[in-house]
């Protein structure tokens, strides 16, 4: 044994925030030099007791005008280096800079004779302390992002040192209470090997921006000494945890668990790209089909972008929500058919309308529930709703005369709910024949299984439609019986095993009879299930467009 | 006057993007636009004062439209708020 292995290393925890790893020497940047919440840049000699108001104010605008240009210019940089998504968090700043809240509340601490740092501290501060205050994790995340606004005002005015930098030749960890988007973006990363913060959170700007760059962190870190400055330390960030002067042993396993990634990494692009025209088959030659959620047309685009078989679930809803009246057929009919064609005979699966619960529009008219999941929802409005449904079916059928088509219904619980659906259907067909308007005549016709009822009765659901697609989230909620929007019992949606149960009987019974079953909730999406539900039969996997490639690598790594 | 309830589904919330772009729409119209949330209220004009609501996910929205384009300005603002937040 060396002799380093009697040292004791040191674990400190947070949050991590990708799955990359790290190690090197730490260095403590120290945000006691960072203004805001701080009163020091008040002492600045740059700043005089007998400038006056007017003054102050032209500083004031001067500075706010060369942060904006510059905060637009970082928009860019992260537009070009990172990402759309990423960029539009420097757009958000630049409206941040510009609002009349802030710049009200900036004008009237001038006015009272602060001077323009002063100023702008005192405004960020009461701004941050306004979203601090409102407790929501996500919502209080935004709090550095007016730390980042107010520190680019005070660059401009002369009073604070712009980047995170530390007086360092080689290359390190760094570690600081918080960091703020421009401070992340430019991160020099020849020099920063990731970063660890104490009061930072996986949803800040910070964390999305670290992510998309690829750049090692684990935020909201148990706090760390400064005397451990310029230690060796270990940074896993898929686990979030941080070994500080490490033992020998320690090292070794790490640095193995390093190398093995790095060869992901760097073949991973080539790899991902290569997997496009690959078929999804497991290892063991079960063939699935990888199809994409989306949730309106122009979503199409990206689904084929990233090799969608097909469309698994297009969820209508939003023609009906994002409208103040009930859509008509005709607008319906050019919606669907615009996705039917672009798809190109791939098959596109139209899920009917599924409103109630927390999905509402006025005009449908819907009373309030005491228990909504439970309630007037799915295919039970439609039902009740002929008129509406049977335009919806029309528009559908219409559309499928372009394609290969689905329709798939919400919320089935009963066969007689399906029956009914099913008559409709008939009668929607007629009056196209009436009309002469053209439809696909051995269109398919599917159920969503969401109410553990149509998962039990699987079999008997089976003689009568074509094919299944599993909507795990409600699944999950009522298997359980527990609210996923209520934090004190949703973390029991986190027991998969009954549900994965309720698939597997299911999958058997709906193969027995030739039909075949899907899974469109998040779970689909969810790399830690893909074995699982290949392995108990599932068909096809549908996911929103930016998953459809994970999924496939992963089903093809599949036994 | 116009009103519009809505509820948002998104599960973090009225988040910074939705807002700016809820904002940036709302400029668009000469009405006068509040939000109100709890017990909060704002002008859906302005980007901190929609942050500062504190609007989760499944909380419920409130709009007002006072002014001659009130009309248009719900029938912008509905689409945005689906897109965005449904």
């Amino acid at each position: 044994m060396s002799s380093l292995d009697k040292g004791k290393s040191t674990v400190y925890f947070g949050v991590g925030i990708n799955s990359k790893k790290a190690h090197g020497k730490i260095r403590f940047y120290n945000e006691n030099t960072h203004p805001v919440s701080q009163n020091e840049a008040f002492s600045s000699p740059t700043v005089k007791e007998t400038r006056s108001a007017e003054s102050e104010k032209a500083r004031f605008f001067k500075a706010l005008e060369k942060t904006v240009e510059k905060t637009k210019k970082t928009a860019n940089l992260a537009r070009t280096e990172i990402g759309e998504d990423e960029a539009q968090i420097f757009e958000i700043h630049a409206m941040l800079l510009e609002d009349e809240d802030f710049l009200e509340s900036v004008v009237s601490a001038l006015e009272s004779g602060l001077s323009a740092e002063r100023a702008v501290e005192k405004s960020a501060e009461d701004f941050y302390l306004q979203l601090r205050a409102l407790g929501d994790e996500y919502l209080s995340a935004r709090a550095s992002d007016i730390k980042d606004i107010a520190g680019g005002l005070l660059l401009e005015l002369g009073s604070k040192a712009e980047n995170c930098e530390i007086e360092d030749d080689g290359q390190y960890i760094l570690v600081s209470e918080d960091l703020t988007p421009s401070q992340t973006v430019r991160l020099d990363k020849n020099k920063i090997l990731g970063f660890i913060t104490f009061s930072g959170t996986p949803t800040s700007h910070a964390s999305i921006l670290a992510k998309a760059m690829g750049i090692p962190a684990v935020v909201g870190a148990q706090k760390i000494p400064t005397e451990y400055d310029g230690k060796y330390c270990l940074l896993d960030a898929s686990s979030g945890k941080i070994t500080v002067a490490p033992s020998e042993s320690e090292k070794r396993e790490f640095l193995k668990m390093c190398n093995q990634e790095k060869r992901i990494d760097t073949e991973h692009d080539k790899y991902m790209r290569s997997l496009l025209n690959t078929p999804a088959v497991t290892r063991s030659g079960h063939k699935v089909m990888i199809y994409a959620n989306i949730g309106a047309k122009n979503e199409v685009d990206g689904a084929l972008l990233n090799g969608a078989e097909g469309i698994g679930l297009y969820r209508s809803e939003l023609s009906y929500l994002s409208r103040r009246a009930q859509p008509t057929e005709d607008e319906l009919y050019s919606e669907y058919r615009e996705v039917v064609e672009k798809m190109q005979g791939r098959r596109v699966i139209i899920r009917t309308l599924d409103v109630g619960a927390d999905k509402q529009a006025p005009y449908l008219g819907i009373e309030k529930e005491e228990n909504p999941s439970l309630g007037f929802r799915g295919v039970r409005f439609c039902l009740e709703n002929k008129n509406m449904f049977l335009i919806q079916l029309r528009a559908i059928l219409r559309a499928s005369a372009h394609g290969r088509v689905g329709i798939m219904i919400p919320m089935i619980s009963t066969l007689d709910e399906l029956r009914r659906t099913r008559l409709l259907i008939k009668e929607a067909m007629d009056e196209l024949l009436l009309r002469g308007q053209g439809y696909d005549k051995s269109i398919e016709l599917g159920i969503m299984i969401e109410t553990p009822a149509s998962a039990i009765m699987a079999d008997a659901f089976a003689k009568e439609v074509d094919f299944f697609s599993v909507g795990t989230n409600d699944l999950l909620q009522y298997t359980l019986a527990a609210d996923r929007q209520n934090s004190k019992v949703s973390h029991l949606t986190e027991e998969a095993e009954a549900v994965l149960r309720l698939i597997k009987n299911a999958a058997e019974a709906i193969h027995e009879n030739d039909g075949w079953i899907g899974v469109c909730g998040e779970m689909a999406a969810d790399l830690r299930y893909t074995q699982e539900l290949v392995s108990i039969g599932v068909d096809e996997l549908s996911v929103s467009p930016p998953y459809l490639l994970g999924i496939r690598q992963k089903v093809c790594d599949s036994k | 006057m116009k009103e519009l309830s809505f509820e948002i589904k998104d599960k973090i919330g009225l988040h910074a993007r939705p807002a700016g772009v809820l904002a940036t729409n709302a400029k668009n119209f000469e009405c006068e636009i509040t939000v109100k949330c709890g017990d909060k209220q704002a002008n859906a004009k302005r980007l901190l004062s929609l942050m500062s609501l504190g609007a989760v996910g499944g909380s419920t929205l409130h709009f007002t439209f006072d002014g001659k384009d009130e009309e248009k300005a719900l029938e912008k603002i509905s689409e945005v708020l689906n897109e965005q937040l449904g």
